[in-house]
């Protein structure tokens, strides 16, 4: 019996990651926040880690306005302004 | 193992023994919902596409977030494997072409710790075609082919979006919609405009509506004919789900049964009646969270007023069931407006030219 693959063979192109920082000292970084109540809590503690502990000169914080959504256009306009960002899903 | 393509369809092919090899091959790279499927045959496949008249290549459609393309082939693969005959398949790609847009927001409400499923609508001379009830136990299993296009939709989600559970699919407990969850209405015995029309579709087409759904919460009332006391029913079990799942407004299912039905129609009211009595209904106070064991989530905000509709136009009234019982359904969003339903027609081009004035 011969049967056809049900899946989708051709994969979409995926991302490039950019190069690992060697340290976050004197760099502007931002968080991304899926605005969850439970992101609330974890990212400050990040905040202050980033701060107090990594020397990171400044911590921006940007807020989806859908969690569940792709981030919003005027906040992929500004990645260019930071070094790194962090994000991730939150409950 | 990998032999040769033919010429039309594209798909890898796969030789397995019989059709019990074939289960244990499915079942054991993950491209099944647990259940036997029918192994999907070149010749099964092809006549899906022929039906349909598309080509193995036509895209249906692009997922926006993953930007993964949806075709024809791939699309009838699944439906075969879920049990669709070529009748039904034209039912499964519209169904995925609204899944597609924009506002369904297809990406999250598949991947949510939520956990919804899709639930596809069916309106117009389609569903007498395929024999679609929206009668006895037109929740469940009331005909093959509102299970069969059902379980379509689930199977391709699984294998052309990876949405297996654990992987892309991170839901929590889900529900059992996530097999098949496919409701046609009963267009035959009711006064009320059939809801793909509603939905702006044209007249004399067939449509299908897609809906990021909870599970169905059954309502009960068989003690009344006034149409305002049924539907206070409905609300208060909206105005339970708002409290208990989700607080914000969105979209919502009501399924309306023959007994109940007549009781409403019977006084008048048309869908729109409906809708607005319910708009003004199904509200409730921020400050009732702390009766449900949400107090810290109150805040400053108790006397803010959440509405379970935004407008009347978010209520999709649904005419179906068995002919007797004074049951009735509200089916829930996802979550509230962040997912939107969506109507699409079956076997109308509706981008191949503007829309006439």
């Amino acid at each position: 019996m011969r049967v056809l693959d049900p899946t989708n063979e051709t994969r979409t192109a995926g991302v490039t990651l950019a190069p690992r920082l060697a340290s976050f000292a004197g760099l502007t970084v931002a968080i991304i926040t899926n605005a969850k109540e439970g992101t609330k809590g974890y990212f400050t503690h990040l905040d202050r880690m980033l701060r107090e502990e990594m020397g990171v000169a400044d911590v921006a914080w940007r807020e989806k306005s859908n969690y569940s959504a792709p981030m919003d256009a005027h906040i992929v306009q500004e990645l260019t302004n930071w070094h790194a960002v962090f994000t991730g899903v939150g409950d | 193992m990998q032999l040769s393509l033919e010429p039309s369809l594209t798909s890898k092919i796969h030789e397995v023994d019989d059709f019990a090899a074939a289960q244990e091959f499915f079942h054991s790279r993950g491209w099944t919902d647990g259940l036997p499927v029918v192994p999907p045959t070149e010749a099964a496949v092809a006549a899906c596409l022929e039906w349909a008249g598309m080509p193995p290549d036509q895209l249906l459609g692009i997922e926006p977030v993953r930007t993964q393309p949806i075709r024809a082939e791939k699309l009838a693969i699944n439906a075969v494997m879920a049990g669709c005959l070529p009748m039904h398949f034209p039912v499964v790609a519209t169904a995925w072409q609204a899944m597609m847009k924009d506002e369904f927001l297809l990406h999250g409400v598949t991947s949510s710790t939520g956990g919804c499923a899709v639930l596809v609508i069916v309106n117009g001379p389609v569903r007498l075609e395929i024999g679609a009830s929206g009668r006895f136990n037109a929740l469940g299993n009331s005909d093959r082919a509102t299970s069969v296009i059902g379980r379509a939709i689930r199977l391709a989600l699984i294998n052309l979006m990876d949405l297996r559970p654990g992987e892309v699919d991170r839901t929590t407990l889900g529900h059992p919609g996530k097999f098949s969850y496919c409701l046609a209405e009963d267009e035959e015995d009711t006064t009320w405009e059939p809801l793909h029309i509603q939905r702006g579709m044209p007249p004399g087409t067939s449509g299908v509506t897609v809906f990021a759904a909870m599970g169905p919460r059954q309502i009960m009332n068989e003690w009344t004919t006034d149409p305002r006391e049924i539907l206070e029913t409905f609300a208060a079990e909206m105005r339970a789900n708002q409290l208990h799942y989700s607080i914000y407004g969105g979209n919502y299912v009501i399924v309306v049964p023959k007994q109940l039905r007549d009781h409403i129609q019977g006084a008048g009211w048309t869908k729109r009646d409906i809708a607005e009595f319910v708009f003004e209904r199904a509200r409730v106070q921020r400050g009732e969270w702390a009766n449900v064991g949400k107090g810290s989530v109150v805040r400053d905000r108790a006397t803010k007023v959440h509405s379970a509709l935004q407008s009347p136009d978010d209520l999709l009234v649904v005419a179906a069931g068995g002919p007797a019982g004074g049951f009735g359904a509200v089916i829930p969003p996802w979550m509230g407006s962040k997912t939107r339903a969506v109507t699409a027609a079956i076997g109308v081009c509706v981008d191949c030219e503007p829309p006439k004035r």
